[in-house]
């Protein structure tokens, strides 16, 4: 009760960043007054990525007094002069350096995956900030697939409702998976998100406004959303969160140091099997350098975690760090997230609003009558107008056809799935033969689907057909994609099933940590990026109460 | 280029932009620059590809492949490369002299050289993978395609005079939106002129 009456305006208990902010500028104010190490002082914890999961560990433990650095590759983001209410303009916030593909059904990488620079991938990503359901962690004993995680639901909750309230989360009251209310109240729908409201309605399918991790109504000194649209572009307005705004001035407020343009190519193992620390190229100077560390956590995503791992050789582990029992690099997980479009005879004008706007968790577990285990979410997306392209595209169209297409632009609107992809062994990251820049092999993704996969997307690409016949919709247009790594390096319950245990420490090495999503044993039909978050959260309070 | 918003002009919004994009925006405006990446037999069928794929049959042409040009000459990948493919630089070089191997074959002419139908003929089979021969026989023809039209569209579709033509509102940022609702539009947004239906109204696609 009386946190429906405090809604939006409760402060979260462990973090200032909203306030630390500057009114007048976007990006991060306190960096002229950033504490520097040196690199042969030993500091009490190196985190490889300034992403989602490195974000949250470096804030966390810095409020406990940690000295903290962070390494990151990319640049220190300046919102106001570096990012742009654009498309295209935007492809340096992307990790676009070469990646190699392969397998049955191969995962296209770049812009739709991973990011680059201080706050990581949710500096572009879209936005929807759900929490796995508790059914997530025991997919292996409940519906014979996938695997179970060593931790529960119920040890990840209090993150997950810290993390609500420090992004924050705004939405309608959730009735899936834990049900649970949001700090923030739901936002205004597009008239597009309507007509997928009122046709999932006509098909028996509840839906819901939210849960987006953009703030309605002030927070500090974060703005109010004004629906431009541009989520996946980067918030030029701070109304998305991402932790270059959510955490990372609370974490340098409390001493954390957060090193950009430095590219991790080792994590230097001793003689008594312990990390020392983390060997990088600094790449505004390009030279080599060791930043000394008593612990390192490693939090550079999916594909990148396990790359740097593979490439950390040593007399102890000759096939890549924490590989000796070849567990490193596998079952990397995505989402099916296949889109539809629907074709309406008045105008819609999708650019309009954020692309999260409204979905539903109803298809999210087993049931058996669909003929296979496990299930979807559905979600409005709404493209803009160079990914409008590629979902023409995809429908067969160049030419004539193709512009046409095009024109027609304001009259169409787009949901998507995303299918609970299985976990499998060989799903893997490993070394091309290629090198990057640096010498460092660059990584390469196989990934084939299984036939549970399939009868999946197939079946979540009906609902969507059924979802816009209700509505009415003229036309649909349907494109394969998808969204949203997860594994690589999962916890688990032994060293031969797993990179590390249930605390995210690694079997192989007992100073080293894995703090992204790459520990993730099942990824459910959720997005991840709360979850990664609120598995950091944990993760500090187990390191700090440990040390 | 004028689709079915006559009286919409995307840059007539651009002192209401933030000075970051509006510099990036403006540029494409700007008249292209030598060619860096392309030799110029090269931007020639990749001209006569683009103006295919994208159905560009007079000036003003969006000038597309200089703005690949720049791209690539600027080292700007996209992340990833299938394991059965070169790397996309490689790519465009290859199916470029592909494509005049093929138009050759069958016309006697380079791509560039051939008419509509049979250069719309050879895209067709480019986009459905069957494509073969010479180039064609080293790399996966289907995946080559996506490589190119990847390349086209995300320049094509960056230029104002397509926003243009399909009523795409631009830059959003500092002022946003306000009406979000069912029917209701911005001040600044303009209605369409026409309708058209592309599911009716186009008779044959190519
Ligand atoms: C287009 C798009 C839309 C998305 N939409 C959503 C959504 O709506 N909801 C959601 O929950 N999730 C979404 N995601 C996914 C979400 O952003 C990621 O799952 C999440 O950010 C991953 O967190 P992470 O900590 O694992 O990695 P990241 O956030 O990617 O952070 C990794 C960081 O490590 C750095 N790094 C990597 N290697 C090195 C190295 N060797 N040295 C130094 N630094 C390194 C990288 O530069 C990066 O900054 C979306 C992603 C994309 C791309
Ligand atoms: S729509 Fe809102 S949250 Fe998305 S980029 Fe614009 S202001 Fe930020």
């Amino acid at each position: 009760m009386l946190r429906q009456v405090l809604k939006g305006s409760s402060r979260p208990r462990h973090n200032d960043s909203a306030w630390l902010l500057d009114p007048q500028r976007r990006g991060v104010p306190n960096r002229d007054r950033m504490q520097r190490h040196a690199d042969s002082d030993e500091v009490d914890l190196c985190i490889v990525g300034a992403g989602a999961g490195g974000s949250v560990l470096a804030q966390r433990l810095a409020r406990r007094g940690w000295r903290v650095v962070v390494l990151e590759s990319g640049r220190f983001w300046d919102p106001d002069r570096d990012w742009v209410s654009d498309e295209a303009g935007s492809h340096g916030l992307y990790w676009t350096e070469q990646r190699v593909i392969g397998g049955t059904d191969p995962v296209e990488l770049g812009k739709n995956n991973s990011g680059e620079g201080v706050g990581g991938s949710m500096v572009h990503f879209a936005g929807y900030a759900p929490r796995f359901h508790p059914s997530d962690f025991a997919t292996r004993s409940r519906d014979g697939v996938g695997a179970d995680w060593p931790i529960s639901y119920a040890e990840l909750k209090p993150h997950y409702e810290d993390m609500e309230r420090e992004l924050p989360v705004a939405g309608q009251h959730w009735p899936w998976g834990d049900p649970h209310s949001y700090p923030h109240s739901p936002h205004p729908v597009s008239g597009g998100a309507a007509r997928v409201w009122r046709g999932a309605m006509k098909a028996g399918i509840d839906m819901r406004v939210g849960p987006v991790a953009i703030t309605n109504g002030v927070m500090g000194n974060r703005p109010h959303c004004i629906y431009r649209g541009f989520c996946l572009q980067g918030c030029k307005v701070d109304a998305k969160a991402s932790p270059l705004v959510t955490h990372l001035p609370d974490a340098i407020e409390h001493g954390a140091e957060i090193r950009a343009d430095c590219r991790a190519v080792r994590v230097e193992i001793d003689s008594n099997g312990r990390a020392a620390g983390v060997v990088y190229v600094d790449r505004t100077t390009g030279d080599m350098r060791m930043q000394r560390a008593a612990a390192v956590a490693v939090a550079g995503y999916s594909i990148e975690t396990p790359r740097l791992l593979l490439h950390s050789v040593s007399t102890q582990f000759p096939g890549g760090l924490c590989n000796n029992e070849d567990q490193v690099g596998r079952y990397v997980m995505v989402q099916g997230a296949s889109q539809v479009a629907g074709r309406f005879p008045d105008e819609v004008r999708c650019y309009k609003a954020p692309p999260p706007e409204v979905s539903s968790e109803q298809f999210y577990e087993t049931d058996a009558r669909r003929g296979f285990a496990r299930g979807f979410a559905l979600q409005t997306v709404s493209p803009l107008p160079i990914a409008w392209s590629e979902h023409v595209l995809a429908g067969g169209h160049w030419g004539d056809a193709l512009r046409e297409y095009m024109r027609d632009y304001n009259h169409w609107f787009v949901m998507g799935v995303l299918c609970e992809l299985l976990p499998r062994p060989g799903n893997r990251v490993t070394l091309a033969d290629e090198t990057d820049a640096y010498g460092v092999p660059v990584a390469r993704l196989d990934y084939t689907q299984c036939d549970n996969d399939r009868r999946n997307i197939a079946f979540a690409k009906d609902v969507m057909h059924e979802i816009w016949l209700q509505a009415e919709a003229q036309d649909v247009l349907t494109i394969d994609r998808y969204a949203h790594l997860i594994g690589g390096c999962r916890m688990g319950f032994s060293p031969v099933d797993s990179v590390c245990d249930k605390n995210q420490r690694t079997w192989a090495v007992p100073n080293l940590f894995i703090a992204d999503g790459s520990v993730c044993p099942t990824q459910g039909s959720a997005n991840p990026a709360l979850t990664i978050m609120a598995l950091s959260a944990r993760l500090a309070d187990h390191l700090s109460h440990a040390a | 280029m004028v689709g079915r918003y006559p009286d919409f002009d995307v840059m007539q919004s651009a002192d209401t932009w933030d000075d970051a994009t509006r510099a990036v925006v403006e540029q494409r405006l700007r008249s292209p620059t030598d060619l860096r990446f392309f030799d110029a037999a090269e931007a020639v069928t990749a001209a006569a590809f683009s103006d295919t794929v994208t159905a560009q049959d007079r000036e003003p042409r969006v000038p597309v492949v200089a703005m690949i040009d720049k791209k690539y000459a600027e080292s700007r990948h996209d992340g990833y490369r299938y394991d059965d493919m070169p790397d996309d630089a490689t790519t465009w070089h290859l199916a470029l002299r592909g494509l005049d191997e093929v138009a050759r074959r069958r016309y006697g002419s380079d791509f560039a050289g051939c008419p509509n139908e049979v250069r719309n003929a050879i895209v067709e089979q480019f986009a459905g993978g069957s494509l073969q021969g010479g180039v064609w026989d080293t790399f996966n023809c289907k995946r080559a395609f996506s490589v190119l039209m990847r390349g086209v569209l995300a320049e094509f579709y960056s230029h104002p005079w397509a926003w243009n033509e399909i009523g795409f509102g631009g830059p959003a940022y500092p002022r946003g939106y306000m009406r979000l609702g069912e029917g209701l539009r911005e001040p600044h947004e303009k209605p369409e002129a026409l309708q058209r239906d592309p599911v009716r109204d186009t008779e044959t696609a190519r």
